[in-house]
């Protein structure tokens, strides 16, 4: 590519990303920066595109002056709360990261070199070195390889793993890749919201000292004792919020030495308390009215059991009470369109529950005594009452980093688009049992908690995620490869040839977005 | 001795060998099927049955229920060694019924192994299955089956616990609790000495062909049982790790029972 080129494709780059931006081009108002000082209020309500996220602090106000989760304690000018921003969910939409850009022309703290561009070693004001995070919100995460115990001393692992392809170039990079002095694998993953923590970590149904998928030890809380659910993040590395706290200070804010207990303290108290949840939806209205289902908004969230099953008729994963499955119409127009809008999401609620499609091929899934395959429902997986996580340890590998089900741009003569992830060939060790769908070689975009475990069945596995606040922190995945909830949809819908009806991805998308 | 008498002895000894042979072949129920095969799934208007051919027949293995059904269902991609029992009960989704049956997904991926048969209403179950296809009614499928046992007024110094496995499996999703139990135990008793043995074991299929699990799985399950109980931080008993290979003793009867490991936890002196 010559340099005019080059220029011109950042122009083009620019421009998009302007576009993409919602009608307020400017840098939006509820944007959060490092050390603001303002007062995060007891309950605060943020507008995205289907409506309203709503905040809820059970502790009260918070006054952040002073706050480590909220000041700018690393060396690079991040807080915690510039990747978990109360109006992304406590997570980081790409609809805001591509208002920063343009706000601060890149400048912006969050498109720090450190893991804000695909790899530190490429210019900084080029929006192509940020791709990454301009195009899916995706942040880099550089683990050693050979995997290594929480002591340091390394795990041998079970497969071998090379470089197919590294567009990112941090994969082959002889400072940052695989072969460097200091061997590391460059993944590339959406942040997870810091909100509803009590379900993210509970240590109830499914919790036990070994994992029920694997037998393997669970990881242990060092300060209690007792085996986590390990559901905390994307490859379960970080066993409790203090660990989580202390890896992201360290490999996100550049912190210089480490946090201290009386910051790490402050920053979890404030992760225990803080609640997110959409309470309003287009077209549907309010979902925190009184007398409404008890599945919607943060203040039920909070009043509700953390770590209880919810597959079920009792509990319900969702509970919606009865409520909306048939309301009246009425000569009130208004009031019909939110009516049939709450239909629909009682509707998706029940494909979501009920309808039934064969799940194969999915380890610690098939693998864990249903059979392969199962004909079971959503609700089968994503099971913990209120959040849709998994009670148990939620890794799973449902195709969305592995082939040949992970989104991947097709190649031909007519397109000029170019793959955006990197593609890792990973190969189980002659005497380790073959992935027992994947077989002995596996192509994959990320191995997840492969990376963590050294286990062959462990590759592309991937923690599954809290389903809260997501009209407000799109993309989806953990490769953020769903743009939106019509395309997290359409994935499970070709990946497990249900069948779904367009009403029924409509429903499910309205049921999703009011979550 | 006689004549007569050889020849009488030799009856009984035929007697027996027949006896035996019966008990190999049908058991104390049934006739014995043992073979490796595809598994095959059928749906159903509720949960979908898992059945399986040999010799021209075919059986009846479990119906999809969930986690804590007593046999897991096999795996399409993978063929499955079926060690069952001709159960007298009518049959299910057209299948003789297999009952008991253990069944073990083999390692190997199978392509072959792909049948998914539609439903049809002459094969639908004629019973409640324990679980529906999709979310419970609030309890688990076979969670009432064994209610908890009294916790015992004391702990007994010396406790054994066996482990059982599929064929050449290690340890897998269905382990969690055993081992948690064990580890229970050995804190309860603050264990002073863990041994750990593991066992190789067979299967002798219906064909008359002996399948022998691999050479080394009696020491892999007896090193990877100390390994976990040590990685749950069970780390000062002493461990005393052995291996058996018991895959000679196959008969074709229960040679399920053979693939197993035995972990005895004992009591510190203080504790005895």
């Amino acid at each position: 590519m010559t340099k005019w080129q080059s220029t011109l494709l950042a122009v083009w780059l620019a421009a998009v990303f302007v576009a993409a931006a919602p009608q307020s081009t400017t840098s939006s108002t509820s944007w959060w920066s490092p050390g603001q000082g303002t007062p995060l209020p007891e309950f605060a309500t943020y507008d995205n595109e289907q409506g309203q996220l709503g905040v809820l602090n059970t502790s009260g106000q918070l006054d952040t002056k002073g706050h480590p989760f909220f000041e700018p304690i690393g060396t690079n000018g991040r807080a915690c709360i510039t990747c978990h921003q109360p109006s992304d969910a406590m997570s980081l939409s790409v609809r805001s990261i591509r208002e920063r850009w343009t706000a601060t022309g890149g400048k912006d703290p969050l498109f720090a070199a450190v893991d804000g561009m695909n790899c530190p070693n490429l210019p900084s004001d080029d929006p192509r070195s940020h791709s990454q995070l301009l195009e899916r919100g995706l942040f880099r995460v550089a683990l050693p390889w050979p995997p290594q115990r929480p002591d340091g001393t390394p795990i041998d692992p079970e497969f071998t793993i090379d470089v197919v392809r590294d567009p990112g170039g941090c994969n082959t990079d002889p400072r940052y890749g695989l072969n460097s002095a200091t061997p590391t694998i460059s993944v590339y993953r959406r942040p997870r919201p810091v909100a509803n923590t009590k379900y993210t970590t509970h240590q109830n149904f499914g919790v036990g000292p070994f994992i029920g998928k694997n037998g393997m030890p669970a990881s242990v809380d060092p300060e209690t004792g007792k085996p986590t659910s390990m559901n905390l993040m994307s490859d379960a590395r970080a066993p409790t919020l203090a660990i989580q706290a202390d890896d992201a200070a360290k490999n996100h804010l550049q912190i210089a030495g480490k946090l201290s207990g009386a910051q790490v303290a402050r920053i979890t108290e404030f992760e225990r308390q803080v609640y997110i949840a959409q309470v309003a939806r287009r077209d549907a209205g309010s979902l925190v009215e009184p007398d409404g289902p008890p599945a919607f908004g943060p203040r039920n969230l909070a009043a509700d059991d953390a770590g209880v099953l919810g597959n079920n008729t009792t509990r319900y994963v969702f509970p919606l009470g009865g409520k909306w499955a048939h309301l009246p119409r009425t000569a009130d127009e208004t009031a019909n369109v939110r009516n049939a809008s709450r239909e629909s999401i009682a509707r998706g609620h029940d494909v979501f529950m009920f309808r039934t499609f064969w799940i194969k091929d999915s380890m610690h899934l098939n693998s864990v005594g249903l059979g392969n395959p199962v004909k079971r429902t959503c609700a089968t997986c994503h099971g913990m009452h209120m959040t849709g996580m998994d009670t148990a340890n939620g890794w799973m590998d449902i195709g969305t980093t592995n082939l040949p089900w992970a989104t991947e741009v097709p190649l031909n003569p007519w397109t000029e688009a170019k793959p955006q992830m990197p593609l890792f060939r990973v190969t189980c060790k002659p005497g380790v049992r073959p992935h027992p769908f994947l077989g002995r070689i596996i192509y994959t975009q990320d191995p997840g908690r492969a990376l963590i475990s050294g286990l062959c069945n462990d590759v592309g596995t991937i923690v599954m995620e809290q389903f809260r606040g997501l009209a407000a922190r799109a993309p989806y995945f953990s490769n953020g490869s769903a743009a939106t909830l019509r395309e997290l949809v359409d994935f499970y819908d070709r990946r497990y040839n249900i069948g779904y009806s367009d009403q029924e991805k409509q429903d499910l998308v309205n049921f999703l977005g009011a979550l | 001795m006689n004549a007569r008498q050889m020849i009488r002895g030799d009856v009984l000894w035929l007697a027996g060998w027949l006896a035996s042979g019966a008990a190999v072949c049908f058991g104390a129920e049934g006739p014995r099927k043992n073979f490796v095969s595809c598994p095959i799934v059928r749906d159903t208007a509720s949960v979908p049955c898992w059945l399986s051919e040999y010799d021209g027949e075919l059986y009846y293995l479990t119906i999809q229920s969930d986690v804590t059904s007593p046999v897991t269902p096999p795996w399409l991609g993978h063929r499955v060694l079926v060690e069952g029992t001709v159960s007298a009960e009518p049959r299910i989704c057209g299948g003789i019924v297999l009952k008991p049956v253990h069944l073990s997904v083999m390692p190997e991926p199978d392509a072959s192994c792909n049948t998914m048969l539609p439903a049809e209403e002459r094969y639908n179950l004629t019973f409640e299955p324990p679980r529906p296809p999709g979310p419970s009614k609030g309890r688990l499928a076979f969670d009432n089956a064994a209610p908890p046992r009294p916790a015992p007024a004391a702990l007994p110094p010396t406790k054994e616990f066996v482990v059982p496995y599929d064929f050449d499996a290690l340890v897998g999703f269905n382990h969690a609790r055993v081992l948690t139990d064990m580890l229970e135990f050995a804190r309860a008793v603050n264990a002073q000495e863990i041994e750990v043995v593991g066992y190789r074991g067979a299967a002798r299929l219906s064909n008359g062909q002996v399948m022998a699990e691999e050479a080394d799985m009696g020491k892999r399950r007896a090193e990877q049982l100390a390994v976990l109980l040590q990685g749950a931080n069970l780390k000062s008993p002493s461990y005393k790790v052995s291996w058996r290979d018991e895959s000679a003793k196959a008969t074709g009867v229960d040679d399920y029972a053979m693939r197993r490991a035995v972990v005895t936890i004992r009591a510190s002196a203080a504790a005895r």
